[in-house]
C-alpha cells in the first residue's frame, strides 16, 4: 500500500478553493470576493509558517494585491501580481519580508494561482521594499519616465491593499499625483504607454480573429476587449485623484462629474465584457482560455455586441487622448 | 549583320541563363528565411547540389526528352548527352539554347523541393531530384514548348507558369501530402500555428533577387534581341510583380488587420509567377490586372491549403501553383490580335473561349501529369526507401545537424549544447 503523502500547509486551502470556486460564478463581485477570502487565508498561512521559522513581524507592513486582483477583477483562474511594504528600513525585516515574500508566491502558485511572468510578486525585490525605499523606487520610476518605468507605475496604481496596514500605500500613491501637479505633461507620458491597441475590428467591420494557434478563430479578449477600457479608465482616475482601484468604481466615480457623463455608456459596455468572460468559464478552465472568445459561437446579437464593445473601446482611448490633450492646451 | 545578331542573341541568352541560375539565390535566401535556423544550411546548402543533379540529367536525358526528334506522344529521343554541337540555321548559339533551358529544369525542380522543407530525408531530394529532372518535367515541356500536342494546339505559356511554375508546384503538393504535416504545426483542436521562418530580411532579399532573376526568365525567353520586344516583356514583368506585392498587401490588411510580411512578399512572386505565362501577349494595363489578382489569389489560397491541412512551409503551392494556374488562364482572358504569336486572342479581345479552353486543358492536363506521376514516384519511394521523412527526433534536433552533421548557425546551437552537457 502507497504511504498518504504528507499534507503540506496549502492542501487545506486548495481542496476547499477546488470545491467551493465553482459556487461564486454568478458575478464578477461574488468570484472577486471570494478570490480575496482565499488569498487572505493564504496569507494568513504564509505568515504562520514564516513566523514559525523566523518569529513575528519585526514591523508594521501591508500585502497588497495589482494587476486584475487589485481592480477586482480577476477570472476564475488568474495569475499572480502582488508586493510588500514595511515600515522599518532594516536588514532584520529586509530578510523576514523577503522570506515572507517567497513564502506567499510559493503559495500562491500551490492553490492555484500561477506564477507572473513578468515578476510582478513579493518574492521579486522589486516588489518588496521597505517605505523608505519604495518612496526612493517610485521617484527614480518618475524621474525615468522609461517605457519600462512607466508601466511599473501603471501597474503599482491598481495595488490594493489586502493585509497588513490598509493605508500603507496611499500615500506611495499620492507621490505620482504630485509628479503630475507638477508636471502635467506626464499624464500624456503615461497615456503614450498603453496607447497601443491590438486591432479587433476590420475595415468591413468584421471581428477580426486570431488567425493562427490554439486560439484561430478566436479574439483575444484580454488585448483587445478589456485592455483599452482597464488603461483609459485607470488614465482618468489618476486625473481626477480617484482612489479605487477597481475598473467600475473608477468608471462610477468619474460618471459623477458632469464633464464625463458620456462614460455611462462605457460602464455597461465593461460589464458587459465581464460577463462575457464569466460565461467562458463554462467552456474551459484553463489560465489562457478565459481571454479568449470563440465568435462562432456567439449569435448574431451577442456578435454584434461584442463588435460594437470592441469599437467603443478604440474610441474610449481616443476620447482619453483628447481629455488629456485639452488638459494640457488649457494648462499652458 | 547576321554575325553580330547571332551573337548578341547568344550573349542575350546566355545572360538570361545566369539571371535564372541566380534566382536559384533566391530561392535559397527565400526558403532558409522562411524556415527555423536549425534547417538554414541543410536548405541552403541542398538547393545547390540538387541544381548539380538537375544539370546533369537535363544533359543526359531532359533535353532530348524535351526537344529530341522522333518522339513518341510524352517526349522527344534523340540528342541525349548533348555535345555541344551548333544546330545550322540557327539565330543563337545552341549552347546558349541548350544553357538557358537547363537552367529553367533546375529551378522547377528547386520549387517542387518547397513542398520537401524541413522534414524530408537527404536521400529522398537526391533520388527524386533524378526523377523529376527525368520523368516529371521534359514531359511538360515537351508538351508545350518542344513540339508536343499541346504547342500544337496554340497552348500560350510564354515563360512558363505551367511548364516550370506549376509543374513544380505539382510535385511540391504530392510531397506535402506524402510526407504530412511538420511536428506542432497543426494543433489536436484542428487549429494551425505559425511556424515562423527565421529571417525575414532573408525572404525579402531572396524574393528580389527572384525579381531580378525573372527579366532572364521572362525577357530571355524571346531568345532574339531583334526588334528590341525583349524590354516590353521586361516591362509586363515589372508591372505584374509590383501590383501583386501591392493587392497581396492590402488584402492582409483588410483581412487580418495587419499588413502581412510574408503575404506581401508572396503576392509580389504570385505576380511574377502568373505573367510568366502572358508577359509577351498581354497589354501593360493587362499586366496590372493580372498582377493584382495574383495577389489576392495567393493570400487566400495560403488561408486555403492551411484550412485542408497541408502544411507548405514555403508557399509553394499558393505562389506557384494558384498563381501559376491563374497566368496561364489569364492570357486566354487578355492575349491581343497584334501579340498573339502563339494561339488566339483571348475573351476580352474578340476571341471567344477558344484560347481560354485550349488554356484551361493546357492547365489542367499539365497539373495532372505532374501531380499523378510525382505522387507515384514519391509513394515508391516511400515505400522502397523505409520513409520519405526523417525521424521525430531528427526533426526535432534539425535537418543542419542530422542530414549533415554540422549547424547553419553553429553559435546559435552549439552553446546551448555545450550549457546542457556542462
Amino acid at each position: 500500500m502507497n504511504e498518504p503523502e504528507p499534507m503540506g500547509p496549502y492542501d487545506t486551502l486548495k481542496s476547499w478553493r477546488e470545491s467551493h470556486i465553482g459556487n461564486h460564478q454568478t458575478s464578477i463581485s461574488e468570484l472577486n470576493h471570494f478570490h480575496d477570502t482565499v488569498m487572505q487565508n493564504l496569507f494568513d498561512i504564509s505568515l504562520s509558517e514564516v513566523k514559525e521559522k523566523l518569529g513575528p513581524p519585526p514591523c508594521r507592513f501591508s500585502w497588497f494585491v495589482m494587476g486584475s486582483a487589485g481592480r477586482f477583477e480577476q477570472a476564475i483562474i488568474s495569475d499572480q501580481d502582488h508586493g510588500l511594504v514595511y515600515h522599518v528600513s532594516n536588514e532584520k525585516s529586509r530578510e523576514y519580508f523577503r522570506e515572507l515574500g517567497k513564502e506567499i508566491s510559493f503559495g500562491l502558485y500551490e492553490i492555484g494561482y500561477p506564477y507572473c511572468d513578468g515578476g510582478v510578486m513579493s518574492s521579486n525585490p522589486l516588489w518588496c521594499k521597505s517605505n523608505e525605499e519604495w518612496e526612493m523606487q517610485i521617484d527614480k520610476w518618475l524621474e525615468e519616465e522609461s517605457f519600462e518605468s512607466i508601466r511599473f507605475l501603471l501597474i503599482f496604481y491598481d495595488a490594493r491593499v489586502l493585509a497588513g496596514e490598509e493605508h500603507g500605500i496611499t500615500r506611495l500613491k499620492q507621490q505620482l499625483h504630485h509628479h503630475i501637479e507638477k508636471r502635467p505633461y506626464f499624464l500624456y507620458r503615461l497615456f503614450e504607454n498603453t496607447r497601443h491597441v491590438k486591432k479587433a475590428v476590420g475595415v468591413f467591420r468584421q471581428i477580426l480573429t486570431e488567425s493562427h494557434g490554439s486560439h484561430a478563430g478566436y479574439v483575444d479578449l484580454k488585448h483587445s476587449g478589456f485592455f483599452p477600457y482597464i488603461n483609459a479608465i485607470r488614465l482618468l482616475a489618476i486625473k481626477e485623484n480617484i482612489s479605487d482601484t477597481s475598473t467600475l468604481s473608477r468608471l462610477e466615480k468619474l460618471c459623477g462629474f458632469p464633464e464625463y457623463k458620456e462614460l455611462e455608456g462605457c460602464k455597461v459596455d465593461f460589464e458587459k465584457l465581464l460577463n462575457f468572460r464569466l460565461q467562458q468559464h463554462q467552456v474551459s478552465e484553463l489560465y489562457d482560455d478565459v481571454h479568449y472568445l470563440d465568435v462562432k459561437k456567439l449569435d448574431k446579437k451577442d456578435r454584434n455586441e461584442i463588435k460594437q464593445i470592441l469599437l467603443n473601446g478604440k474610441k474610449l482611448q481616443d476620447y482619453t487622448g483628447t481629455v488629456i490633450k485639452r488638459m494640457l492646451e488649457n494648462e499652458n | 549583320m547576321e554575325d553580330i545578331m547571332f551573337s548578341l542573341n547568344s550573349v542575350w541568352l546566355i545572360l538570361g541563363a545566369i539571371l535564372v541560375i541566380f534566382m536559384q539565390g533566391g530561392f535559397i535566401l527565400l526558403e532558409a528565411g522562411s524556415t527555423r535556423m536549425k534547417n538554414a544550411g541543410h536548405i541552403a546548402g541542398k538547393t545547390i547540389f540538387t541544381f548539380g543533379i538537375s544539370s546533369i540529367v537535363f544533359w543526359a536525358l531532359g533535353y532530348g526528352f524535351i526537344f529530341g526528334e522522333n518522339g513518341n506522344f510524352l517526349v522527344g529521343l534523340s540528342d541525349f548527352f548533348y555535345s555541344g554541337y551548333e544546330i545550322e540555321g540557327m539565330d543563337y548559339s545552341t549552347a546558349a539554347y541548350f544553357m538557358f533551358q537547363l537552367a529553367f529544369a533546375g529551378i522547377s525542380l528547386t520549387i517542387a523541393f518547397g513542398g520537401f522543407a524541413e522534414r524530408a530525408k537527404l536521400s529522398v531530394y537526391v533520388v527524386f531530384a533524378i526523377l523529376f529532372s527525368a520523368l516529371v518535367y521534359p514531359v511538360v515541356a515537351h508538351w508545350i514548348w518542344g513540339g508536343g500536342w499541346l504547342g500544337e494546339h496554340g497552348k500560350q505559356d510564354f515563360a512558363g507558369s505551367t511548364v516550370v511554375h506549376l509543374t513544380g508546384a505539382m510535385a511540391a503538393f504530392a510531397a506535402t501530402i506524402l510526407l504530412k504535416p511538420r511536428m506542432g504545426k497543426f494543433n489536436k483542436n484542428g487549429t494551425a500555428n505559425n511556424l515562423y521562418g527565421h529571417n525575414q530580411v532573408f525572404t525579402a532579399l531572396g524574393v528580389l533577387v527572384l525579381w531580378i532573376g525573372w527579366f532572364g526568365f521572362n525577357a530571355g525567353s524571346t531568345f532574339v534581341v531583334d526588334d528590341g520586344f525583349f524590354g516590353f516583356v521586361a516591362l509586363n514583368t515589372n508591372l505584374a510583380a509590383g501590383a501583386g506585392a501591392i493587392s497581396a498587401l492590402i488584402i492582409s490588411w483588410m483581412v487580418l488587420g495587419k499588413s502581412d510580411i510574408p503575404t506581401m512578399l508572396n503576392g509580389g512572386l504570385a505576380g511574377l509567377v502568373a505573367i510568366t505565362a502572358s508577359c509577351a501577349f498581354v497589354e501593360t494595363w493587362a499586366a496590372v490586372v493580372i498582377g493584382i489578382v495574383a495577389g489576392v489569389l495567393v493570400f487566400y489560397s495560403m488561408k486555403l491549403f492551411e484550412r485542408l491541412k497541408v502544411d507548405d512551409p514555403i508557399f509553394a503551392l499558393s505562389v506557384h501553383g494558384a498563381a501559376g494556374v491563374w497566368g496561364t488562364l489569364s492570357t486566354g482572358l487578355f492575349a491581343t490580335p497584334e501579340l498573339a504569336t502563339v494561339g488566339q486572342p483571348g475573351l476580352f479581345y474578340g476571341g471567344g473561349f477558344t484560347q481560354l479552353g485550349v488554356q484551361a486543358m493546357g492547365v489542367g492536363v499539365s497539373g495532372a501529369y505532374a501531380f499523378v506521376i510525382s505522387f507515384v514516384l514519391l509513394y515508391i519511394m516511400k515505400k522502397t526507401m523505409n520513409g520519405l521523412r526523417v525521424t521525430e527526433e531528427e526533426e526535432i534536433m534539425g535537418l543542419d545537424i542530422s542530414e549533415h552533421g554540422s549547424y547553419g548557425y553553429p553559435e546559435a546551437f552549439l552553446t546551448k549544447e555545450k550549457k546542457i552537457s556542462s
